[in-house]
């Protein structure tokens, strides 16, 4: 009996202690996202801030120690199952971190709440899995079982699930609050991207740029559930844009131009930057004469009303799935003695392109990739490839470098279709002024098949059918790279080959340190200014998420998600990675 | 030697662009060895091989970020030709083999890998002889030389727990 009744005590005093060390955060407001460099602790947006940066301010961790990196902790998590036309799910998520909570995803959209505030271990608070349709959605999900993570939004964590519904949940419990289906895997449509949160909005797009889908940006009120704004990113008949349809079948309602990599964001004229993917179909641009606006591009959206400010084309009628839906950073430098306000992006057609993020005018634009064949260059004004044709509706670029109907024979194409740089986030540091851009280097070939229509159209394919009329051959094996470009010019200061094409983005922090994880499982720092590697540590396991850094009680850690058994299309190039095994892990390092 | 290889790869593909006119396989009451067997099969196509990714869930072949796949419903190889195509895939194709030991020696096609030189197939899977054997006799028995699939077949291949199959009702 005494026994019984000391152990509740014991018992009860000891559920008070844990209780007495709660996680206190604060709501997550919009003074905050537009203030994240008063809180250096913390990684409270996808891309760090809004302008796209992926630095840290904080500098324990530095160039000098390093070396002394060690694993604090990790913890197991789940999302690996099958589904769909996947053998596996992936992690790709960039963690959000607040006042010691993580919270991250796995690729069929469960979402961790991880409490990190002890140091020496991760313990899972709460767990939300949306029950997604691994089927349903994983059949339409071209490239993977992918979410590439979750906003903070007041009292709620804001996420999605491939098979197309946005949640809130209560941040403290993870008990739903509402969902919302935003893309319809019906006509293909999926999500797989970061919601980017601008004041009381959730803004998304869909994915399904090989299924023929007509991509679109979308906005939820974050208040209601319920839809804000939705902008087709191919304008419809009658809006500017249309007439790049040239077809004169409507083809442009099936047109790709899909959206699935986070925004950025400029609060000084409300404006976001969203990258725009492919045309579809992806090979066979004879489908789709014309440029195809705005497939291959960026568009400035406003935030409140989802209207475009303005457009700007990388490659106009793609005949290579050049794909440019990575993040678009925000930079003020100075141009020829000017000051510019420039939105950067490092295209998966292998140009660096800087532009005036005023009105789109095209600033700067320089190879950065190592080997490029589809065009000789851009037309300094304009920044269109030199072969663009603007008195053809299908354009030629380089001979060789993609299919065509009439069968003529694909060569190399460089970069590959995979670019260049895919999704893989960069990273930015403002006070070396330096861009790091992961890359995939190295070359394939595309054979084009001709596009059979669409049912509306008269056609054979129904909604859901794959739509990319051709496909990608490996001819040759791949290799990575990571480069540090001056952001006003392209110029590259610095640059590093990689054994493996980079499919997992970057870090950059004040300790003058560039992190980047590996397909082959290593983890490696880099000195920022010589790229020199300093440290790195083998997780057993592919890497295909981009690292955070954050500290709790006064100490820097640093964590990524681990664990990706690579597709085919990756390790069919590397076979020394065949029998390398999936798992699903966050780790987190510390200095010893 | 390039001759010699060529000429094989002529003939792979001569043989699987000819004219499918094997007939459809009558699906009798199967024992419950005949129907774990095809079941198999089918996990090795859906999951461990990942044919589907490439050839797709009907096995009626697609393009895409698998590549140019054929259909096999309409194939025209005999199981034994088609187990060899798993077991070495197509060279000068993105047809993957599955015989982690094919053309280490002269296993496939009387080649081997530095004679191949840059036409060698990509590696796929490792397949043990008795999972090429199940997957040969799923596909026979599901795909090869049958019609579009059915919503019935859609349910077979992916279960009820999904909408997966709701299109196709029609």
């Amino acid at each position: 009996m005494k026994t019984l009744a000391f152990a509740g005590a014991l018992m009860c005093s000891l559920l008070a202690a844990t209780a007495l060390t709660p996680v206190q955060a604060a709501d997550m407001t919009h003074e905050r996202a537009l203030n994240v460099s008063k809180e250096p602790h913390n990684w409270l947006l996808h891309h760090g801030n809004y302008e796209g940066w992926r630095f840290s301010q904080l500098k324990q961790i530095n160039t000098e120690n390093v070396k002394n990196l060690r694993v604090a902790f990790t913890v197991a998590l789940g999302g690996y199952e099958s589904g769909g036309r996947y053998k596996h799910g992936n992690l790709q998520a960039t963690p959000i971190v607040e006042d010691g909570m993580m919270y991250v995803t796995d690729g069929w959209g469960s979402v961790y709440a991880i409490d990190v505030s002890g140091g020496k271990k991760g313990l899972i608070k709460w767990k939300f899995d949306p029950g997604t349709d691994r089927a349903w959605a994983g059949d339409v999900a071209c490239c993977g079982v992918n979410n590439r993570g979750v906003a903070l939004w007041k009292d709620k964590i804001i996420s999605i699930s491939l098979d197309g519904r946005m949640f809130s949940l209560n941040k403290a419990t993870g008990e739903m609050v509402w969902e919302r289906k935003v893309a319809d895997p019906a006509i293909a449509e999926t999500l797989t991207l970061a919601p980017l949160v601008v004041r009381d909005l959730a803004i998304v797009g869909s994915a399904g740029g090989e299924f023929g889908i007509r991509g679109w940006i979308d906005a939820t009120d974050l208040n209601t559930g319920k839809q804000a704004w939705r902008t087709f990113t191919i304008p419809g008949a009658g809006e500017p844009g249309n007439e790049t349809w040239k077809d004169g079948k409507e083809r442009w309602k099936h047109g790709g131009a899909s959206v699935w990599e986070t925004a950025t964001y400029d609060p000084e004229t409300d404006t976001f930057y969203q990258g725009i993917g492919n045309a579809g179909p992806d090979w066979d641009p004879e489908y789709r004469p014309g440029d195809n606006k705005w497939a291959a591009s960026v568009l400035a959206l406003s935030a409140t009303d989802g209207k475009i400010k303005w457009g700007y084309q990388y490659t106009p009628n793609d005949p290579y799935d050049f794909d440019e839906i990575s993040e678009h950073p925000i930079i003020n430098a100075k141009v020829n003695g000017e000051d510019r306000k420039l939105v950067v992006h490092a295209a998966r057609n292998g140009f660096f392109y800087a532009l005036d993020r005023t009105n789109g005018s095209f600033v700067a634009g320089k190879q950065y990739v190592d080997q490029l064949t589809w065009t000789p260059g851009l037309d300094p004004k304009t920044g269109r490839p030199l072969n663009y044709n603007p008195n053809t509706d299908v354009q030629q670029y380089a001979p060789g470098s993609h299919g065509s109907r009439a069968g003529a024979p694909s060569g190399r194409l460089c970069p590959s279709h995979y670019g260049g740089k895919n999704w893989e986030p960069g990273a930015y540091n403002p006070e070396l002024n330096l861009l790091y851009i992961p890359s995939i280097e190295g070359c394939n070939t595309i054979d084009t098949v001709e596009q059979k229509d669409f049912v509306d159209q008269g056609g054979p394919i129904k909604p859901r059918e794959r739509f990319a009329g051709g496909g990608g051959r490996p001819t040759e094996r791949l290799y990575g790279s990571l480069k540090a470009l001056d952001p006003a010019t392209g110029e590259t200061k610095a640059r590093l080959k990689l054994e493996y094409p980079n499919y997992s983005g970057a870090l950059a922090t004040a300790g003058n340190l560039v992190f980047l994880g590996h397909y082959d499982g290593t983890f490696s720092a880099y000195d920022a200014k010589s790229l020199q590697e300093l440290w790195s540590f083998n997780m057993g396991t592919g890497i295909n998420a981009p690292a955070v850094t954050y500290s709790v009680n006064g100490k820097q850690y640093v964590a990524v998600l681990v664990g990706s058994r690579q597709a085919l299309n990756v390790w069919q190039n590397a076979p020394e990675l065949k029998n390398t095994a999936t798992a699903s892990m966050l780790y987190v390092f510390e200095q010893q | 030697m390039r001759t010699g290889n060529l000429g094989l790869a002529a003939a792979i593909l001569a043989a699987l662009f000819a004219t499918a006119t094997v007939p459809a396989h009558a699906q009798a009451s199967l024992s419950p060895e005949e129907a774990r067997a095809l079941e198999y099969g089918k996990e090795i196509y859906k999951i461990k091989a990942n044919c589907q990714f490439c050839h797709k869930w009907d096995a009626s072949g697609d393009t895409g970020y698998g590549g140019i796949a054929l259909s096999l419903r309409k194939t025209a190889l005999t199981p034994e030709q088609f187990a060899e195509v798993v077991k070495c895939g197509r060279p000068g194709t993105g047809m993957p083999y599955h015989d982690q030991y094919a053309y280490t020696d002269k296993r496939c096609y009387g080649v081997t890998r530095a004679e191949l030189g840059k036409d060698a197939p990509l590696l796929g899977e490792s397949l043990q002889p008795r999972e090429i054997d199940a997957v040969v006799k799923y596909l026979f028995a599901k795909a090869v030389g049958r019609g579009p699939a059915t919503y019935e077949d859609c349910v077979d291949f992916w279960g009820q727990d999904t909408r997966q199959c709701e299109p196709m009702k029609k």
